[in-house]
């Protein structure tokens, strides 16, 4: 209500107040700054004060100057500000080649068809798989949404769950599953087909970039699927009534009104996915774990990656860290730019009055098979990664070839015998739980800041909290180990050539913090000022009343968010296998994991990998429930 | 218990005033009501008062001392809120035992006083609830009585009543009322009711546009209003414009064919000045008054029974005039009426530009 009066009174101008002696100049003359100045001093009370610092200064401090320091590298050569080191990149075919370097597609030998894609050079490759599982997941995220979003029909309930099966974190073993069961010789895939029931004329080979794409689109399509059908959910229904009201039905109603109300949150669920396709390490190293095909490291995540392997001797060449800085810059503008663009679309909103029921039509039965059966293949496909995951942890598929042919349950009991494998859980449950108590402390005190007071710069405070979901984790690696290993770190406990430690856990609150400031930040949304407002009204400070009023109104997002960012800590896979790896005893579970995989553990050893990611889905799964059923919060935030 | 005074009180968000040079005094023990259409700034008055707002300009007094600067946790005003603001995580006892657990009082003394007010505001037996587990009204009470267990300097109270249906909210008004002169306690309401506004008020402050347009008792404003705006705002009305012929012995007004005199409700119109006539539909006579009255003639163009009279709109030489006719009297469309309007109900207005 204060805000909508009409009267409209202009500031006044310097130019006026300067007019005849300008020596007379005060405070009064200029209200609109005396009022901001004593605006910004109420603003700042303890408790303001306190956590804005606490943010600015982990923000600043973790995030702003390692990722500047990349910068200035990036673009540094010998000394001056250069383009050098970009150019070199976008020149050279090993990064950039417009013509093939190798590979082979639909290409039959010796009664294979290999289907791997052609080598474009390390960027190309990257941003081609990035931009096609990006499309494949939106069109399977789409029809996925448009049926659980429309149509009523037997198990739906049940379908809603596994769905979401993809998102349990099996990293690396994902992907060395897929690679395994695509294998030309002694593949599940080619058995069946080929093999057994004779329907392909060739044994296929789904590896290299193409084997990226699928073992990437079967882990990814729930992003897309989530957020569009979200969006779906919250489409007035008489909308799309008014439009079949005025005639249009069927494609038409969906090309014209129900496709752009979702397209926000498609264009959200899809930029998630290529940053995530483009950031991912698991797909490359699973995949050359399984086969050991080479096309599958030719892209920009792998070959950051694999430059940590020589970091040891405290160096990065210029070119990884622009190589870094580069794929950093791709993934935070799409990232800035569509959170731009969905904030200034939000119409699914406009309407207003009462709840709906989205409109849901319960097809024949006929119809409701046909839906069960493609959604349940979606499902198998989708899930084969964590069902694979579950046979070689639980028999001796990884050495007995197409087939398990025993079971076992030693790789289970390896996690609490093998002491390596013991110490790796250890480490990773103290930098989980230490990353998420810091979490909690700033990350609540961000989304307060910024949705409660009316502090200047808050929405860079906003804005910092959230980007790190679109900074790839190999170039916060790159980013930290250039700025923390300088001679002004060296030996302390932030230098990670001394001790990666303090610098895992750091990395994991700044990668995971987005999950619990949006955690946070809903349930903040909730809470009317006035509540804050009674209890300063009634003689509390703001202290106090964010105390004993805020605090258990947010409670259950608190913990909601901190179990959430656990589990993204658990399986963290980036900074873990970079800068985890530079020191033995320091070792987190997915650096474990991809040596295994990688395959410079025993063979056969890849079992106690699956046990570990059984581990990683069984912490998973409990945090999920607690969160859905105890805490009744709906914890999967995965959007912009 | 408090005198305040507000001077020069302004306040601007951006651009939008929504305060503007504010000037009033609110004595010791008044009910004092700020009232006006939504965005007309009231609301942000009364949140400067409690200090949840700080104004651009100008100052806030209690009993002559500065405030303007203090935060609302150290001004002792009691606001209840126009959606209650109870904590939705808090037992009714623990809502409105707040205050005084905020100011450190004993624990017994802290259980005496909630239990105690409880009881003021008929609520006991419900201290163990949540604030969910009460209806509207009941809500409305605990909001009510967590200010008023501090015993706060000031009561503000913003729409009180707007979230409640229509009978229960006659009844609070009466209880509030009641509750007010008990206490003795300087009251500040807001509210876009007029009628609310009329029948709880000592004195009424009328705002539009973020200034107040007139302050004064509930007669006063509805009978001798200071605008043409606070006319038709308080109640319903007609509005005729004409030339002032004549200022002898009120204010003598030409429409067309039609001579209308009535009061100067500011005391500042000159012959030849364009003037507005407010005419009260509820003012009407059918029969000819022994007051000295003007006499309006037209034909019925529209009727609509409304339940306590028939609400018909005359037709009188091309001005449309709203009048009231008691139920009995038969009045059909189409057909002629003369009605009576007296000389002192007739309200004159500068016409504004």
């Amino acid at each position: 209500m204060p805000h909508s009066t009409t009267t409209r009174r202009s500031p006044p101008s310097l130019a006026a107040s300067l007019r005849g002696n300008a020596v007379t100049l005060s405070w009064a003359e200029f209200p609109s700054v005396k009022e901001k100045v004593e605006k910004l001093r109420r603003e700042l009370d303890p408790l303001t004060l306190v956590q804005t610092l606490v943010s600015y200064t982990i923000l600043l401090a973790f995030l702003v100057a390692p990722l500047s320091s990349l910068v200035l590298q990036g673009f540094r050569f010998q000394g001056d500000l250069s383009l050098r080191w970009f150019t070199d990149i976008l020149t050279s075919p090993e990064y950039v080649s417009l013509q093939s370097r190798g590979g082979r597609m639909f290409e039959v030998r010796r009664g294979v068809m290999y289907i791997w894609g052609f080598d474009h050079g390390i960027l190309l490759n990257s941003l081609f798989v990035a931009f096609s599982v990006t499309v494949l997941c939106s069109v399977i995220g789409i029809a996925v949404a448009m049926i659980m979003g429309r149509y009523e029909f037997k198990g739906k309930s049940i379908f809603r769950v596994i769905l979401l099966i993809p998102l349990l974190a099996t990293p690396f073993v994902n992907a060395y599953v897929v690679g395994k069961v695509f294998n030309p010789q002694f593949g599940l895939l080619n058995y069946l087909l080929y093999d057994l029931l004779h329907v392909i004329p060739w044994r296929i080979s789904v590896d290299g970039l193409v084997g990226l794409m699928v073992a990437q689109t079967l882990s990814y399509y729930p992003i897309v699927y989530l957020n569009v059908v979200a969006s779906l959910n919250n489409i007035d229904p008489s909308l799309e009534e008014m439009a079949e009201n005025l005639g249009a039905t069927g494609f038409r109603l969906f090309r014209t009104v129900t496709f752009p109300l979702f397209l926000p949150g498609l264009v959200a669920g899809a930029v998630i996915t290529f940053i995530f396709s483009l950031e991912d390490l698991g797909a490359p190293i699973g995949f050359i774990g399984a086969t050991a095909n080479p096309l599958a490291k030719n892209v920009a995540s792998y070959q950051i990656y694999s430059a940590f392997a020589e970091a040891c001797t405290g160096q990065i060449s210029p070119k990884t860290s622009a190589l870094a800085l580069l794929i950093m810059i791709i993934t935070v503008v799409s990232y800035v730019a569509v959170k731009t663009y969905t904030s200034r679309r939000s119409y699914a909103m406009i309407s207003k009055g009462g709840r709906w029921s989205p409109r849901l039509r319960t097809p024949g039965l006929g119809v409701q098979a046909a839906i069960c059966l493609s959604l349940l293949l979606l499902v198998l496909w989708g899930a084969m990664p964590q069902i694979g995951t579950f046979v070689l942890a639980s028999t001796n598929w990884a050495t007995s070839g197409t087939l398990p042919t025993r079971f076992t349950g030693e790789f289970f009991k390896a996690l609490l015998t093998n002491k390596d494998v013991t110490r790796a859980i250890v480490n990773s449950l103290g930098y989980s739980f230490a990353a998420v108590a810091i979490m909690v402390l700033v990350g609540s005190s961000i989304s307060y800041v910024v949705s409660k007071r009316d502090i200047p710069s808050k929405n860079i405070l906003d804005m910092l909290a959230t980007v790190p979901i679109s900074v790839p984790g190999v170039s916060l690696a790159v980013s930290y180990f250039l700025f923390f290993s300088t001679p002004f770190f060296r030996g302390s406990l932030l230098d990670p050539l001394t001790d990666p430690a303090l610098l895992l856990i750091i990395a994991y609150t700044i990668r995971r913090l987005p999950f619990m400031t949006r955690s946070v930040y809903a349930g903040l949304q909730q809470i009317d000022k006035s509540l804050e407002e009674a209890s300063l009204n009634l003689g509390a400070t703001r202290t106090t009343t964010f105390v004993k009023i805020v605090i258990p109104l947010i409670v259950t997002n608190v913990i909601s968010g901190a179990l959430l960012s656990f589990v993204y800590s658990m399986a963290e896979v980036s900074t873990s296998i970079t800068l985890g790896a530079l020191r033995e005893d320091r070792v987190p579970i997915t650096f474990f994991i991809s040596q295994i995989v990688y395959g410079t553990a025993a063979v056969g050893a890849v079992s106690i990998g699956a046990s570990l990611c059984i581990l990683l889905m069984t912490v998973q799964i409990t945090a999920m429930a607690v969160s859905n059923f105890v805490l009744k919060q709906k914890a999967s935030f995965l959007g912009v | 218990m408090v005198e305040i005074e507000l001077r020069n009180l302004t306040k601007l968000f951006g651009d939008v005033v929504a305060a503007d040079h504010v000037n009033l005094t609110i004595e010791d023990g008044e009910f004092f009501t700020l009232l006006g259409p939504s965005g007309c700034g009231k609301t942000t008055t009364m949140r400067m008062i409690a200090g949840l707002e700080f104004p651009t300009e100008g100052r806030v007094l209690f009993d002559g001392q500065d405030v303007t600067g203090l935060p609302s946790f150290e001004r002792n005003t009691g606001m209840v809120f126009q959606n209650y603001a109870l904590w939705p995580h808090l037992k009714v006892f623990e809502n409105v035992a707040y205050g005084l657990n905020v100011r450190k009082i004993p624990k017994d003394q802290v259980k005496e006083r909630v239990l105690g007010i409880l009881d003021q505001v008929e609520l006991e037996g419900m201290e163990d609830r949540f604030p969910t587990q009460l209806s509207g009204g009941q809500q409305q009470r605990v909001a009510l009585a967590r200010v008023l267990v501090i015993n706060p300097a000031v009561l503000l109270l913003d729409e009180p009543l707007s979230n409640l249906d229509a009978n229960l909210r006659v009844q609070m008004r009466e209880e509030i009322k009641a509750l007010q002169r008990r206490l003795k306690i300087t009251t500040v309401y807001v509210t876009h009711d007029q009628e609310e506004a009329m029948s709880v008020s000592d004195r009424i402050a009328i705002q539009n546009h973020g200034k107040v347009r007139q302050i004064g008792s509930p007669t006063e404003i509805y009978n001798v209003p200071q605008d043409i705006f606070i006319a038709t705002f308080m109640g319903r009305g007609t509005l005729l414009e004409g030339e002032a012929t004549s200022t002898e012995g009120g204010v003598h007004m030409r429409i067309g064919n039609i001579t209308l005199q009535g009061l100067d409700s500011t005391g500042s119109i000159k012959q030849g000045d364009m003037v507005a006539c407010v005419i009260r539909p509820e003012n009407y006579c059918i029969d000819e008054p022994i007051e000295p009255s003007n006499v309006l003639e037209g034909e019925v163009e529209w009727a609509s029974f409304i339940g306590p009279y028939t609400e018909v709109r005359l037709d009188v030489d091309g001005n449309k005039v709203l009048v009231d006719v008691p139920p009995g009297m038969e009045a059909p469309v189409g057909g002629r009426l003369k009605v009576y309007i007296p000389y002192k109900n007739t309200i004159m207005l500068p016409l504004e530009e």
